[in-house]
């Protein structure tokens, strides 16, 4: 395996006796910010407890920055930072003191850990508050210091495990805004979490999980591409949309309008021929954007990039 | 009005001094010691160790007074004023309230907040996390035990007839004596309290499940190993509490008798005790955490 991505899968299989969590993935994470997507009891936090090496696979190899978690768990984890999805702070510490701690855990030295718990706290929004014990802060703060706990030691690579969860509309837009500036300073980030918008919000490149199957893994510029086309004409509208479904294109029709795909560019080119062949005279052609829903509740063969 | 700015100082890249998983053992002792001793936390978690401390290093102020106040060390000494032998069934108590506080504060916080999932995601085993909590908790308790009687020690000697040197060469042996009872007292009730802490949520009920276990189990042993069935001898050994103080017994030759002792167990058989009682909680501990992980 190569290492230029920031983790690379090969038949990757984990089960909890009878239950089956992931089923034979191959996957490849480029860096950047990545979205792992899926349902709750996809696979997503077992996934990123894989990459961690506190799981061990029932089969397959994989790498993480070029380390292999179960063989070299403690240099993989030298690298990562992690935000679990659950609680994991201790209500009696300030949150100065926890993320201090944290960054010596991964081996800092004390002094540099405290100067770096106040930058990262400043960071995250929390400068005000790092003096205060973690029992009094809000979900959003705890989120937060979460979060500053899992980058304060300088990580090659960042996993967030629904980073968002428990937070209110404007708390999940600055913890997503948050993220995105992570990737702003070429931090790798693989962010899971079961709300499509976030991953649309946030990523580059999106890993979609299904009861423990690998739906997709791509570029989300190669999803958005695969939208459909809005098309309106002045006549013939029917004739033009069984020419359309000829060539294998979903295809649905209201008066004169219609929408076509999802598809490639290709779609264009045959909406052109096509009304010209049947002199539907063209008005308008737009190409709207697929959500990532939409491609997500798609059958995979359909909308594969 | 000055012009002032402020500047979004971004997020900066670290490239110093990585000290691995030595340094991640090493921030889990001192982040033990300061969970035990309430530092870095709020006050009312402060209260009860260093109440704890006060009394054990106050209770070997007020012998040193009472020693001063009589003037004759030896003639003090045989009549009643408490020697370093007697001076353990005092601070044991001490030190057992105390391990009922600190082993379940060292370990249950940390598992039932979630906080284990954060720890465990950094270069640090299992193993390490363990040793380092384990190690923090001898340090802090070991201190309970010892800085009282060095108090006491050096106390003696300086107010002594004799002068500071004649006595420190006259008890020379409590340089070593009074170690090996403190690691007794530390490992037998440690051992019992880790055991307890790793497989009960909550630290009210494993503190009063330890103390449950130690204080009626003393009396319950001893009554069982009095009755006449074969083996009953061997129950004696149950009583947990008694087997450092057995080990006191037989390093300072006092007159105190426990049941053990009294059925022919002497301090080797305790120490045999204690480490099998040792292997066993680190086994069980181990165990659970690894599940944990």
């Amino acid at each position: 395996m190569g290492q230029d991505n920031v983790v690379e899968i090969r038949g990757l299989t984990h089960d909890y006796g009878e239950v089956v969590a992931l089923r034979e993935l191959d996957l490849e994470v480029p860096p950047g910010v990545t979205g792992l997507v899926g349902a709750n009891g996809a696979g997503k936090t077992t996934m990123l407890r894989l990459l961690l090496g506190l799981l061990h696979p029932t089969a397959g190899e994989m790498t993480v920055m070029g380390h292999d978690p179960q063989t070299e768990p403690l240099a993989v984890r030298a690298k990562l930072g992690y935000m679990p999805e659950g609680n994991c702070l201790p209500k009696d510490q300030t949150a100065a003191d926890f993320v201090s701690y944290t960054a010596q855990l991964a081996g800092i030295p004390a002094r540099e850990a405290r100067r770096r718990s106040s930058e990262t706290l400043f960071l995250v929004g929390l400068e005000e508050e790092r003096f205060r014990f973690l029992g009094d802060f809000s979900t959003g703060m705890q989120q937060r210091v979460k979060l500053a706990q899992a980058i304060v030691h300088d990580p090659d690579l960042l996993l967030l495990d629904e980073p968002a969860s428990g937070l209110d509309p404007a708390g999940r837009a600055q913890m997503l805004q948050l993220i995105r500036r992570l990737g702003e300073f070429d931090i790798n980030v693989i962010v899971s979490s079961h709300v499509l918008t976030d991953i649309e919000d946030t990523c580059s490149w999106v890993v979609m999980l299904d009861a423990g199957d690998l739906l997709r893994s791509g570029p989300l510029q190669g999803f958005e591409k695969r939208g459909t086309v809005q098309v309106e004409v002045v006549a013939e509208a029917t004739r033009l949309a069984e020419r359309l479904t000829n060539r294998g294109l979903t295809v649905t029709v209201d008066g004169m309008r219609l929408v076509v795909g999802p598809g490639d560019q290709g779609v264009e080119q045959a909406i052109l021929e096509d009304s010209a062949a049947v002199d539907a005279g063209l008005i308008r052609m737009v190409r709207g954007s697929a959500s990532l829903e939409d491609l997500f509740l798609q059958p995979s063969e359909e909308a594969g990039p | 009005m000055t012009d002032q700015v402020i500047y979004d100082r971004g997020y900066r890249t670290y490239d110093g001094e990585r000290t691995g998983p030595g340094g991640a053992r090493k921030a889990v002792y001192k982040d033990g010691i300061r969970r035990v001793l309430g530092l870095g936390r709020k006050a009312r978690e402060k209260v009860y160790p260093w109440v704890m401390i006060s009394i054990a290093i106050g209770m070997a102020a007020i012998v040193i007074g009472v020693h001063w106040f009589i003037g004759d060390l030896a003639q003090s000494l045989s009549e009643g004023v408490p020697t370093y032998g007697e001076l353990f069934d005092l601070y044991s108590w001490i030190g057992l309230l105390f391990i009922a506080f600190a082993a379940p504060w060292l370990l249950i916080p940390d598992r039932t907040r979630g906080v284990l999932s954060v720890y465990f995601s950094r270069p640090l085993t299992v193993d390490g996390y363990l040793s380092s909590k384990v190690a923090a908790f001898a340090t802090v308790v070991g201190g309970i035990y010892l800085i009282p009687q060095l108090v006491l020690h050096l106390g003696l000697g300086l107010i002594s007839d004799d002068g500071f040197l004649t006595y420190m060469g006259d008890n020379i042996d409590v340089l070593w004596k009074v170690p090996v009872i403190t690691l007794s007292f530390v490992a037998m009730h440690g051992a019992l309290a880790f055991l307890l802490s790793a497989v009960i949520n909550r630290p009210g009920v494993a503190s009063a499940a330890f103390l449950g276990v130690l204080i009626p189990g003393r009396f319950i042993a001893a009554q069982i190993s009095e009755a006449s069935f074969p083996g009953s001898r061997w129950t004696s050994l149950l009583a947990f509490d008694h087997l450092p103080r057995i080990i006191r017994d037989d390093l300072f030759r006092d007159t105190v008798t426990y049941p053990a002792e009294a059925v022919g167990f002497d301090g080797w058989t305790a120490a045999a005790v204690i480490a099998v009682a040792v292997v066993v909680s680190a086994i069980i501990v181990r165990a659970r955490y690894r599940r944990l992980a």
